[in-house]
């Protein structure tokens, strides 16, 4: 009997420990396997970034001011619902009257997603450019940005009252702003935003060196008595 | 056959629940402190992807009509009594079992619609959240892969031990899971990272 017993017991002591090495066996196995898959990730994603840095403004990105002679070049990237970029406007439209135009003023999108409409924003934005009117439509979303903003229902309508104040073709408009063309574009910035490290708006680069709103000044006119 | 242990499990359930707990009472305190002042940074509001404040102040952080961590208040202390009763050796009676695990079901649940959310609705993580998701995760494997190794639950017989088996491969694929999607909704912030 006693014999017996131990062989009895031994089994189950053998078949629990087999339990266990599979159990163990699998969840070791995914963990390896999860470490190798994020180690490839990280060894591509970083010869990914071997593509060099982009430039904070591009051929093609919105030009509110321009300089004549091309020296200094501030860029910033803005979420038009983003309260801290509406407080720094006044600034920025001081700065461009005050430089006129012996400087580049570069406005890039980089909507962050909690703002309900800072996407439906950039995108009206972005269609009046389409129709030559980035400025005013930047002034215009600034200017009302407190009855515009900080709410969840979709403002779309609202932005089309805007062009049409502007005296934009409203219909191209409302069309431009469903145009998936247009949402690639307000991404593809918000890309090169998050390459170039921005981590938060509004962020400030004078000749491709960020800097922080109160430094601008002092930035800019470095870079101009160069 | 091998199932999780008593032990084990009245660990995970005392652990998970106090986690889930902290981290629901203290939304709740930085919700208040929000609500007092709406400028108000929350202490986990790092950048644009990790912060609390943006998903906080969505809708979907009140699903009820009220803010979501009320419920992990109220509710992650139950867990955290029943995991220390089971530390104790306590044998709790069949009913209540199954109560933990219908709650923990609607807790993985709810939790799952959240994570949707915030991966692809509102595009922002919530780290104290994310403690919520993981615990919620563990605690809902353990208990039931327990109430299938004890006969709670229904299950085909021939199943139920190779099932049971695998209390730790079961929660570990799931977060993996979780891991391997979170890492792809925001793989452009990952990339700034390296």
């Amino acid at each position: 009997m006693n014999p017996q017993r131990t062989k009895a017991r031994k089994a189950v002591a053998k078949a629990r420990q087999q339990g266990i090495s599979t159990n163990l066996k699998i969840t070791i196995g995914m963990v390896v396997a999860a470490v190798v898959v994020l180690a490839t990730a990280l060894v591509i994603g970083r010869a990914g970034d071997g593509t060099p840095v982009p430039a904070a403004a591009r051929d093609d990105s919105h030009r509110i001011s321009t300089a004549a002679d091309g020296r200094v070049t501030v860029v910033e990237f803005l979420d038009f619902e983003c309260a801290a970029c509406g407080a720094a406007y006044p600034g920025v439209e001081r700065l461009r009257a005050d430089y006129g135009n012996s400087i580049t003023y570069v406005v890039r999108y980089f909507p962050i997603a909690s703002h309900p409409n800072a996407y439906t924003s950039a995108h009206a934005a972005e269609a009046a450019a389409r129709q030559g009117a980035f400025e005013p439509m930047y002034r215009k979303l600034f200017d009302n940005q407190r009855a515009w903003g900080g709410q969840r229902q979709d403002r779309t309508e609202t932005f089309i009252g805007y062009a049409r104040e502007l005296g934009l073709d409203s219909e191209k408009f409302r069309a431009d702003m469903a145009d998936p063309a247009v949402d690639a574009r307000v991404r593809a910035e918000a890309d090169d935003g998050v390459r170039l490290g921005v981590q938060g708006t509004p962020t400030f680069f004078v000749n491709g060196v960020e800097y922080e709103p109160d430094a601008l000044k002092q930035a800019i006119d470095q870079a101009l008595s160069r | 056959m091998n199932t999780i242990s008593d032990r084990l499990l009245g660990w995970i359930l005392t652990v998970g629940g106090l986690l889930g707990g902290v981290a629901a009472f203290v939304l709740v305190v930085e919700k208040i402190a929000l609500l007092r002042d709406p400028s108000y940074t929350p202490s986990c509001s790092i950048n644009p992807i990790l912060s609390c404040g943006s998903v906080m102040s969505t809708p979907q952080a009140a699903a009820f009509g009220f803010p979501n961590p009320l419920l992990g208040v109220a509710l992650f202390p139950l867990v955290v009594a029943t995991g220390v009763a089971v530390l104790g050796g306590v044998r709790l009676p069949r009913w209540w079992w199954l109560g933990l695990q219908a709650g923990t079901l609607l807790g993985v649940v709810f939790v799952h619609w959240l994570i949707v959310q915030s991966l692809y609705r509102i595009g922002a993580l919530c780290p104290y959240c994310m403690v919520v998701w993981i615990v919620t995760i563990v605690m809902f494997s353990g208990t039931t892969l327990r109430n299938i190794g004890h006969g709670v639950l229904p299950f085909p017989d021939a199943w139920r031990a190779p099932v049971a088996a695998l209390h730790t491969a079961i929660p570990v694929a799931w977060l993996l899971v979780l891991t391997a999607l979170i890492g792809q909704a925001f793989w452009t912030y990952w990339r700034t990272l390296l």
